[in-house]
């Protein structure tokens, strides 16, 4: 089970200024982010099968949901970092 | 204060430079040098490209007057190629259509989810390196 992004960390370097780190923990998110999945799920379950029943070609909205959150999930390991006027930005997504 | 910098300084209090060739070389330093306390930017970074097995990431690097490194996991574009296979054909048409419409005429009808594996090992051998009229280089390759 591939797990959602868990941390956002920030940091800014620079020579002039102290070093800034925020860690955003969006792990705090993950309780409301089940629910709403899980709500969705219901959602797109019962359209789905509405939709099998009634003999539509597309019936795989589930499908479509359950790989949405995969997608969301291979956010993690994203990085990316910026020099400018002598000031360092780095965001990971861990 | 650095010690090349110091030196500039010195050359043109000698007069061995002029201003704006200090000014030049000033810049350049301050381009080149990292704020004293961060690593350089994507120091652990690959260079380029793998040499083999499947890449895991892509990484797209702007050097010039400012730097920046973005790296992005391949497990995404494996994700987000899969996706494509399950939205459904009206949405698909669209997107196609307004993809077109801004200069990518992809069909990703025609993408089958077989040949994302494939597509993904075969970026190991890209690379893309553009070189802007301004100096700023980009290159995209993964790795």
């Amino acid at each position: 089970m591939v797990l959602p992004p868990a941390f956002i960390n920030v940091r800014v370097r620079s020579a002039e200024t102290p070093d800034v780190h925020v860690p955003l923990p969006l792990f705090l998110l993950w309780p409301l982010l089940l629910v709403l999945a899980l709500l969705a799920l219901l959602f797109t379950l019962l359209a789905d099968f509405v939709l099998l029943l009634a003999g539509a070609r597309y019936h795989r909205f589930s499908l479509l949901l359950l790989h949405s959150l995969r997608l969301l999930a291979d956010v993690r390991g994203t990085s990316a970092r910026i020099n400018r006027n002598r000031k360092l930005v780095d965001i990971e997504i861990h | 204060m650095g010690e090349e910098r110091k030196r500039i300084l010195e050359m043109l209090a000698d007069g061995k430079i002029t201003p704006a060739d200090a000014e030049t070389l000033l810049d350049a330093l301050g381009s080149a040098e990292e704020p004293s306390t961060a690593p350089a930017p994507g120091a652990s970074w690959p260079k380029g490209p793998s040499a083999s097995g499947a890449p895991k990431f892509m990484y797209v690097k702007v050097t010039g007057k400012d730097t920046v490194d973005v790296k992005v996991p391949l497990s995404l574009l494996r994700a987000g190629l899969k996706l494509t296979s399950l939205i459904p054909s009206q949405a698909m048409d669209e997107i196609n259509r307004s993809m077109s419409e801004h200069g990518m005429s992809i069909d990703f009808n025609n993408l089958k989810p077989e040949d994302i594996e494939e597509i993904i090992t075969s970026l190991r051998e890209m690379e893309v390196n553009v070189q802007a009229a301004n100096g700023d280089n980009v290159r995209v390759f993964c790795a």
